[in-house]
C-alpha cells in the first residue's frame, strides 16, 4: 500500500506538488479559486507551458535550449516590426517571425550537429545572438501600434483567453509528435543512447535538427503571444524564459540527462511555476524576495528529480 | 606536415588573429594605437578579465559557472553597505571575498553532493544570487563609497592603474598555481578523465568545491574593482557577466570537454574581445550591435576549435 503510494508520487510528481501548493494556498488566500484568477493563471501560465514543451524536446535527446527567451524576444520583435512599419499585413508578418524562430531551431542545431558544440554553450552564443539582434532591430525600444488582428490572439473567447486555446493545441500536437509518431520514438531512442539509436538505424543528425527547430518554433509562438497580450513587443520581453521553461520541464518529470520528458508533464510544470508565483502575489510577497523562492524551487525541484531517479534504482 | 600546421594553428592562431585585428584597427581608426586608448582597452578587460580566471579552472574542471555575476553583485552590493555604515576597508574587502567563495562553496556543493550538472547548479545560483542583491537592496544603488576603499580603482602606480594590477597578479598568481602545484595538475586531470582521477585517489569532490570557490572568489574581487572604479554599487551590476567570461575563455582555447586550456589564451581571449569592443566602439557602430559580434564570435572560435581537433568529441 505505501510503496503504491510513492509510485504513484513518483510517476505523478507535478501533480502532488500542484496539489500541495494550491491547497494551502486556497486556505490562504480567498481570492486563489475564483474562477478570474484561475483564469489569469491559466493565461501566464500558457506562455510558460508552450515554452516548456519545445524545451521538453531539447531536454529528451539529453540536450537544452538557452536561447528560447531570446527566440520569443526576437520573433515578437520581427512581427511587430514587419506588422506595423513594415507594411506587411499581421499574418504575412507572423509567418515570417515564425520562420525566423525556425531559422534560429535550425541554426542550433546545425552548431550542435555539424560544429559538435555541446548544446548550452551552442545555445548560449545563439542566446546572446538573438537577443543583440532584437536591441538592433527595435533599437532598444518598444514597437508598439499592433492591429486587432494581432492582438486578437491575447484577448478572450467568452471568458476564456485565446493562448488557452492555443496552449491546447500546441499541446495536442506535440503530444501525437511524441506520443504517436516514429520521430517521437526516434527522440526517445536518441535521449536514452545516441550509440545505440545509431545502431538502430536512426540518425541523431536528423533528430536533433527537429528536436530543436521544435523548440526555437514554441519560443517563437510563445513571444508572438507574449506582444500580442501586451500591445507591443518590448525588446527585454522573455529575459529568464529559459529558466522557468528548464523548470517546468524537470518538475513535469523531464531529466536533464535525457530518455525522459513528457509535454503533458512539462505543462504540469508551468502550472506549478505560475501557481507559485500568483500564490505569492496573493500573499504580497515583494517581487524581490519572490526570485529568491523562484530559485530554490528550480534547484529544489533539480534535486528530487536525481533523488527520486536514485531511489528508483 | 599537416599535423604541424593544425598545431601551429591551435598555438598561435588567437594571437595572429590579436594581432591582424589591432594591425586593421590601427589603419581604420588613428585613435586605436595610442597609450590612452590601450591603457583604456587593459582597464576595462580586467574586471572580465578577473571573472575568466575563475572561469577557466571551472571550464577546465568541464564544469560551468553561470552565477559569477551574481555572486558579484551580492558580494560587491554588501560590501558597499558596510562601507558605508562605517566598517573599515579591509574587513568590508574580506566580507566580499568571504562571501564570494561561500556562494562558490555551495555551488560546488550542490554539484558534488547533489550529483546536479553545474550548469542547472550555476544557474539556480544565478537567480536567487540576483534575488538576495534585489532584496538586499531593495533595488536601490548605494553610492558615496569611501576614498580609502576607492583606492582599489582609481590609484596608479608609476601611470599603471591599479585595476590591471590586481589583475595581473590574479593571472599570474593563478597561472603558477595551475602550472606548478599539485592542486593545478589534478583540475586538468578531473577535467580530462574524471574516473581515472578518481581511481588515483585524488579526492576529485573536494577539487570541484575549490575551484568554484576559486570562481566565486575571483568574481567578489573583480566585484570590488568595478564598484570602486564606479563609485556606486548597482543591484543589477554584473548581469550577463558569465556570458563575457564564459566568451573570453572560449576564445582563449579552453576546451569545454574539459582537461584542456591555458590561462595565457583566457588573456588572450578577453584582450581580444575588448579590443573588438573598442573597436566597433571607435568606428561608431551602434553598441546595440555588442552582442550579435560577441555571439558570433563565441560560435565562430567553438566552431574553429572544433576544427583544428576533430578527434575530440
Amino acid at each position: 500500500m505505501r510503496h503504491s503510494l510513492l509510485n504513484f508520487t513518483r510517476s505523478n510528481s507535478g501533480l502532488v506538488i500542484l496539489l500541495v501548493l494550491a491547497i494551502p494556498l486556497s486556505l490562504l488566500s480567498p481570492d486563489f479559486l475564483t474562477g478570474a484568477n484561475l483564469l489569469t493563471v491559466a493565461l501566464q501560465v500558457s506562455m510558460i507551458a508552450i515554452t516548456a514543451i519545445g524545451m521538453t524536446f531539447a531536454l529528451i535527446t539529453g540536450g537544452v535550449d538557452l536561447s528560447v527567451g531570446a527566440v520569443a524576444a526576437l520573433t515578437g520583435a520581427l512581427a511587430a516590426g514587419l506588422a506595423t512599419s513594415g507594411g506587411l499585413g499581421t499574418y504575412p508578418a507572423l509567418f515570417l517571425a515564425m520562420a525566423a524562430a525556425a531559422g534560429v531551431g535550425l541554426l542550433n542545431a546545425a552548431l550542435i550537429v555539424w560544429g559538435r558544440i555541446p548544446p548550452f554553450v551552442a545555445t548560449l552564443a545563439t542566446m546572446a545572438a538573438a537577443r543583440g539582434l532584437t536591441l538592433v532591430y527595435t533599437q532598444g525600444r518598444p514597437i508598439s501600434g499592433l492591429d486587432a488582428q494581432f492582438t486578437f490572439w491575447a484577448s478572450n473567447l467568452g471568458p476564456i483567453p485565446v493562448p488557452i486555446f492555443v496552449l491546447i493545441f500546441v499541446l495536442i500536437l506535440t503530444y501525437i509528435i511524441l506520443n504517436r509518431s516514429l520521430f517521437g520514438n526516434y527522440i526517445f531512442a536518441v535521449g536514452g543512447g545516441e550509440e545505440t539509436s545509431r545502431l538502430a538505424g536512426i540518425s541523431p543528425s536528423r533528430v536533433k535538427f527537429g528536436v530543436y527547430t521544435i523548440s526555437a518554433l514554441c519560443a517563437g509562438l510563445t513571444g508572438l503571444l507574449l506582444t500580442a497580450r501586451l500591445w507591443s513587443a518590448q525588446p527585454n520581453s522573455g529575459t529568464g524564459l529559459e529558466l522557468d521553461a528548464i523548470a517546468a520541464s524537470v518538475l513535469g518529470g523531464a531529466s536533464l540527462l535525457g530518455g525522459a520528458g513528457s509535454v503533458t508533464g512539462a505543462v504540469t510544470g508551468a502550472f506549478i511555476v505560475g501557481v507559485l508565483s500568483n500564490g505569492l502575489n496573493l500573499l504580497e510577497v515583494p517581487s524581490y524576495n519572490q526570485q529568491v523562492i523562484k530559485g530554490l524551487v528550480f534547484i529544489v525541484a533539480v534535486l528530487l528529480d536525481y533523488l527520486l531517479k536514485r531511489r528508483l534504482k | 606536415m599537416k599535423l604541424n600546421w593544425s598545431l601551429f594553428l591551435q598555438r598561435f592562431g588567437l594571437a595572429l588573429v590579436y594581432v591582424a585585428l589591432a594591425v586593421a584597427l590601427s589603419l581604420l581608426s588613428n585613435r586605436f594605437l595610442t597609450l590612452s586608448n590601450q591603457v583604456n582597452i587593459f582597464r576595462q578587460a580586467t574586471i572580465n578579465g578577473i571573472v575568466a580566471v575563475g572561469m577557466t579552472l571551472v571550464i577546465l574542471t568541464a564544469g560551468i559557472d553561470l552565477s559569477v555575476g551574481s555572486i558579484l553583485a551580492l558580494s560587491a552590493v554588501v560590501t558597499a553597505d558596510l562601507l558605508k555604515q562605517g566598517v573599515p576597508v579591509p574587513f568590508g574587502v574580506l566580507v566580499a571575498l568571504a562571501l564570494g567563495a561561500l556562494m562558490g562553496m555551495v555551488n560546488g556543493l550542490i554539484i558534488t553532493r547533489g550529483k546536479i550538472p553545474p550548469f542547472i547548479a550555476t544557474l539556480g545560483m544565478l537567480t536567487v544570487g540576483r534575488g538576495l542583491t534585489l532584496m538586499y537592496t531593495q533595488g536601490k544603488p548605494f553610492t558615496g563609497l569611501p576614498e580609502a576603499f576607492r583606492w582599489l580603482g582609481t590609484s596608479s602606480v608609476m601611470g599603471i592603474p591599479m585595476p590591471i594590477i590586481l589583475a595581473a597578479l590574479v593571472f599570474a598568481v593563478t597561472a603558477i598555481v595551475l602550472r606548478r602545484t599539485r592542486f593545478g595538475e589534478y583540475v586538468y586531470l578531473i577535467g580530462d578523465n574524471p574516473t581515472a582521477a578518481h581511481m588515483a585517489g585524488i579526492n576529485t569532490r573536494q577539487i570541484i568545491v575549490l575551484v568554484y570557490m576559486i570562481s566565486g572568489l575571483c568574481a567578489a574581487l573583480a566585484g570590488l574593482i568595478l564598484i570602486a572604479r564606479l563609485d556606486s554599487a548597482q543591484p543589477v551590476i554584473g548581469s550577463g557577466y558569465e556570458f563575457s567570461a564564459i566568451a573570453a575563455v572560449v576564445v582563449g582555447g579552453t576546451s569545454f570537454s574539459g582537461g584542456e586550456g591555458t590561462l595565457f589564451g583566457t588573456l588572450l581571449g578577453t584582450l581580444l574581445i575588448e579590443t573588438l569592443g573598442n573597436g566597433l566602439n571607435l568606428l561608431n557602430v551602434s553598441p546595440l550591435w555588442e552582442q550579435v559580434v560577441k555571439g558570433v564570435v563565441i560560435a565562430l572560435a567553438l566552431l574553429f576549435y572544433q576544427a583544428l581537433n576533430p578527434s575530440k568529441k
